[in-house]
């Protein structure tokens, strides 16, 4: 993987998928995993997620990746542990209680965050920003510069990581030690926002200038070279994700565990 | 080509003018090189070339500057555009897309090339630019002279009547930046385009450079060839801009009288003049 979010050069039949029917199928999936409280639905998405991840040979980056939506995810697992007071009561706190129910409505956040995570970021890291730009104008003719600044925004977050990370190495350099508690992390990490800041205004501001002087403004749908057809991959997957929709749904229905 | 008439410029939120009372004329298929010391207005004079003054830096404009009849004021950057290419100091922040290939597309998709000129003129951009074995390569994996050759490549797929390029070997080695400028001097002797370039590497500029400027302190200090340009060595030391060495070591031997030939611009011509000397 190059970096957060940049483009993983690959021949798997996601990369030659419809970027806009990638993008629906990742959001059918996202809904499917809200829509039901079902650990059988979640689990057959994990299924899905680690079966994309090793069609994309992206296994290690994925296993990465869904560490970290868990570790965050532990947050809102506390917060629905000590505000959720259903089932048995385990322990009596001063504002309820922590039952058998919290517990297992923690352990849903978890799984459901990891679960629709996956494939969002799988869809990123497998198709060009300029193909999805390009596609959402020709396919969902998306005007185009809503288009560019929403893949300039993705775009931007690893230059800004990289940049971040180039501020700490220099004031590590001078002395400053970022190791220790996360809280002293963050407290010598935010008046490095100044620079960042800065240096991202100047970085915006230059892009947008290389863009004008390229003809940003001529810009209309029918502009794209590329093509992008949908082909019956993309039917499949976009089905196969209505169907993982309905799925989620019906196992509400049943009460499915 | 273009015609620069008592150019004045102050931004918006400095005290005094970046660059003052500029009078220029530059031929078609000029290769003109501007340098000076940091903060002379280099950048700041091809911003007005190129028209990014006054279209996205505001402030106090006096005179003129057309490209090809063209006033920068009253025409739209787009417009300017379709005439002026520009190549800019941050390469990272100019590059829109992922990989090289659509890079290069980017600008002939928005100037609506036709469809059947789209893949020639593509490829020859990249075979100018000797990379055409980047073309699916993705551009965060690419060394900074990469990077550059891309930048120019995305432009001259435009063929614009002027490129125009601010410090193009800032991140570059000295072979690569010899490679750059060699592939710019082709270009111009091929396409006739006028091409402008800053640049701090004066040495390189005397070399390939039809037309050398000296700026300093905002305005022109000297015109003319490299040649003309390096005649005046001492003062150009002065201003904080260092001629090659080549030049340096041909006009100590001409104050000590031992050397009276033209002045010296690059190594062969150290040598002839040396040989002159010692025989």
């Amino acid at each position: 993987m190059n970096g957060f979010l940049e483009y993983v050069p690959g021949d798997s039949f996601l990369h030659h998928m419809n970027p806009v029917a990638k993008l629906a199928a990742a959001f059918l999936l996202v809904i499917a995993c809200f829509a039901t409280s079902s650990f059988v639905v979640l689990a057959l998405v994990i299924a899905l997620d680690a079966f994309l991840a090793l069609r994309c040979n992206m296994v290690r980056q994925t296993l990465g990746l869904a560490r970290a939506v868990a570790a965050f995810s532990l947050l809102l697992a506390l917060i629905a542990i000590l505000f959720t007071p259903k089932g048995a009561v385990l322990v009596a706190l001063p504002w309820g209680y922590i039952g058998t129910e919290s517990i297992v409505a923690a352990v849903r956040i978890v799984v459901r965050l990891v679960a629709c995570a996956v494939p969002l970021f799988l869809v990123f890291y497998v198709t060009k920003l300029t193909d999805m730009a390009n596609a959402m104008c020709k396919v969902l003719h998306v005007p185009y510069k809503y288009a560019f600044t929403f893949t300039s925004t993705v775009r931007f977050i690893p230059v800004f990581m990289n940049d971040m990370a180039a501020i700490m190495e220099a004031q590590t350099a001078r002395g400053v030690e970022f190791d220790g508690s996360f809280a002293r992390k963050v407290r010598l990490m935010v008046p490095l926002c100044v620079p960042l800041l800065v240096s991202s205004v100047r970085k915006t501001n230059s892009a947008a200038i290389a863009a004008e002087v390229r003809g940003f403004n001529l810009r209309t749908r029918e502009s794209g070279y590329k093509e992008y057809p949908l082909g019956g991959i993309d039917a499949a997957a976009v089905a196969a994700s209505v169907v993982a929709v309905a799925l989620g749904i019906a196992a509400n229905v049943v009460g499915l565990l | 080509m273009i015609e620069i008439t008592d150019f004045s410029f102050r931004y918006r939120e400095g005290a005094s003018p970046v660059v003052s009372d500029v009078n220029l004329r530059i031929p078609e298929g000029t290769f003109v090189g501007i340098t000076g010391a940091a903060g002379s207005g280099k950048s700041t004079l091809t911003y007005a070339m190129n028209g990014i003054i006054p279209h996205c830096y505001p402030g106090d404009f006096y005179g003129s500057v057309r490209i090809d009849g063209l006033d920068t004021c009253e025409a739209s950057l787009t417009d300017i555009s379709r005439l002026v290419g520009s190549v800019c100091q941050d390469i990272d922040s100019q590059m829109v897309s992922s990989v090289v290939e659509d890079e290069v597309l980017y600008g002939l998709e928005n100037f609506g090339v036709p469809r059947e000129e789209v893949e020639p003129r593509l490829v020859e951009a990249l075979n100018a630019m000797g990379i055409a074995d980047l073309r699916h390569r993705s551009i965060a994996g690419l060394s900074g002279g990469q990077k550059q050759k891309v930048a120019i490549a995305s432009v001259i797929a435009l063929k614009p009547r002027v490129l125009m390029l601010d410090e193009p070997t800032a991140e570059l080695d000295p072979a690569s930046s010899e490679a750059v400028f060699q592939l710019l001097e082709a270009y111009v002797r091929q396409s006739g385009a006028t091409v402008v370039v800053v640049e701090q590497k004066i040495a390189l500029l005397s070399r390939y450079a039809d037309l050398m400027l000296i700026v300093d302190a905002g305005r022109i200090r000297f015109s003319g060839t490299p040649a003309e340009v390096l005649a005046h060595a001492d003062e150009l030391l002065e201003i904080g801009v260092n001629c090659p060495r080549s030049t340096t070591l041909a006009n100590r031997l001409r104050e000590r009288g031992l050397y009276a030939g033209d002045v010296v611009r690059n190594v062969d011509g150290a040598v002839a003049a040396v040989k002159e000397v010692l025989a």
